[in-house]
């Protein structure tokens, strides 16, 4: 094979990973020596290699890292036949949450079955999460919180578990009923958290779930915010049921979710920039 | 912690024998590579987190049919590339033509403004996406990954030989849609499994 005719590169890299027989491969490298073209091809073979190795694989996100200790400690739980001697009382809330009595009067989605997490104490006492103050927190606290509240899950999987659903724990804020602005119609958060794209890609409920919730009145983009909401429901054809303030890549910006398939836990995810601009292409997403 | 000095077979005995900790520090210690494999594999962060999550809880349960012929992470990769797997057969990925793939890497490489590493990241899952299963997952784990084709065809449960073969294939496939990255500065030269042990010391 000299001349015009070159090896493709299906048997160049068999070549490359010792995969053919002596006689083929002879053959091959005396091609190799004389045409410039299949050498190209061959070193274009080993940037493949090259690339695939250099490209950076990132560390599991924390939303992700939490569902699956959740997805654990309720294997833990079902496993064990259900938290003997560490549930005080039933979690009755829990228990009862899919009655069909029970589902009118509840508000969605703050009911998901997403325990505020907290920390367990040295004696087995759970101390609630603070809540997060209005005021703008310094940008690097909430990784730092989130760390510890995930410590605190994979280090007692199966106690935090049991005691956080139990009534008698005091369980706050994402089960209470989210302060509404009248003609709002969503739940407006200040969660400044610098949200990545692939955060925003997949379950936002564990970012805007916990998130300190403001009312628009409070705040001095208050008004401006609440007509760039109206301005981007016009487009979507519907009112988005969470908005939360954060940032994107380091910009400051509005995370506007709408539902695109309540049943499926799917949202549909618009970030806005303070004057309402576009910052990233609308994109789904998830809320569980 | 005296955890640290724990093997992962001795972790995973204690889960088997009642420990509630055990198992959650066999998760920590691994998650972020079954992570990278499942991201890399499926080319999907809804996708990855579903399979992994599927991954630990079916470890979980299945804990003591672990004979301890393999390290417990080979056992644990196997799961999650078999989960990673089984998603994209539900999916029934077609095979696809040359000009296609490289029509799809120019489609889905990013417009916003991002970094350079970023992009290429995203070049390179966009192209990964186009392989057959099997040859993604031998790409993943012997390129991506660095593990030695002994480590991955363990994990693959296939002859030696198969993993190089593949990865073969999948190399040929992706040069002409990855070759215009050759030879780029800005581009990080530490692997993920490297970049891992820099970070967890």
């Amino acid at each position: 094979m000299t001349g015009d005719t070159h090896y493709d590169l299906e048997i160049l890299a068999e070549l490359a990973e010792g995969l053919l027989d002596a006689a083929t491969a002879l053959q091959v490298r005396e091609h190799l020596a004389v045409c410039d073209p299949c050498g190209e091809s061959l070193a274009d073979l080993a940037a493949v290699r090259e690339v695939l190795s250099a490209t950076p694989t990132p560390a599991m996100p924390m939303g992700v890292a939490l569902r699956i200790d959740r997805a654990l400690a309720a294997e833990a739980e079902s496993f064990r036949g259900g938290g003997v001697g560490l549930v005080e009382a039933p979690a009755w809330d829990d228990i009862m949450r899919d009655a069909p009595w029970e589902r009118t009067s509840l508000p969605e989605p703050e009911l998901e079955p997403v325990t505020r997490l907290g920390v367990v104490g040295d004696d087995g006492t759970v101390i609630p999460a603070k809540r997060r103050k209005a005021a703008r927190r310094p940008r690097w606290a909430m990784p730092v919180a989130a760390a510890g509240v995930l410590a605190a899950v994979v280090g007692g999987t199966v106690v935090t578990s049991g005691v956080l659903s139990a009534p008698g724990a005091e369980r706050p804020a994402p089960t209470a009923p989210a302060v509404i602005a009248a003609g709002q119609g969503y739940k407006l958060t200040d969660s400044n958290w610098n949200y990545t794209e692939q955060e925003l890609s997949g379950s936002l409920l564990d970012y805007i779930g916990p998130a300190q919730i403001v009312d628009a009145k409070d705040m001095s983009a208050g008004v401006k915010l609440e007509q760039c909401v109206q301005q981007v429901s016009a487009k979507v054809g519907k009112s988005p049921f969470a908005v939360d303030q954060g940032l994107y890549n380091g910009q400051d910006a509005n995370i506007m979710v709408f539902w695109q398939n309540q049943k499926k836990n799917s949202v549909r995810v618009h970030v806005v920039g303070l004057q309402c601009e576009n910052l990233r292409k609308p994109a789904l997403a998830s809320w569980n | 912690m005296a955890r640290a000095a724990v093997s992962d077979a001795d972790l995973l005995t204690r889960h088997i024998a009642g420990d509630p900790h055990a198992f959650s520090e066999i998760v920590k210690r691994h998650r972020d590579r079954m992570w990278a494999v499942a991201l890399r594999t499926l080319g999907d962060p809804d996708e990855a987190a579903d399979a992994v999550q599927d991954a630990f809880v079916s470890a979980y349960r299945k804990a003591d049919s672990f004979r301890g012929e393999a390290a417990v992470t080979t056992w644990l990769h196997r799961i999650v590339v078999n989960a990673c797997l089984d998603r994209m057969r539900r999916k029934s990925v077609r095979p696809v033509a040359d000009d296609e793939l490289v029509e799809a890497a120019e489609r889905d490489t990013p417009v916003l403004d991002q970094t350079a590493e970023r992009e290429v990241s995203m070049e390179v899952s966009a192209a990964l996406k186009l392989l057959p299963a099997d040859q993604r997952a031998a790409l993943v784990l012997v390129d991506m990954m660095g593990y030695s084709v002994e480590d991955a065809a363990q994990v693959l449960e296939v002859p030696s030989g198969t993993v190089k073969s593949r990865c073969a294939r999948g190399r040929a496939k992706l040069a002409p849609i990855l070759s215009h990255l050759r030879n780029r500065s800005d581009l990080s030269r530490v692997s993920s499994a490297k970049g891992a042990e820099l970070r967890d010391g």
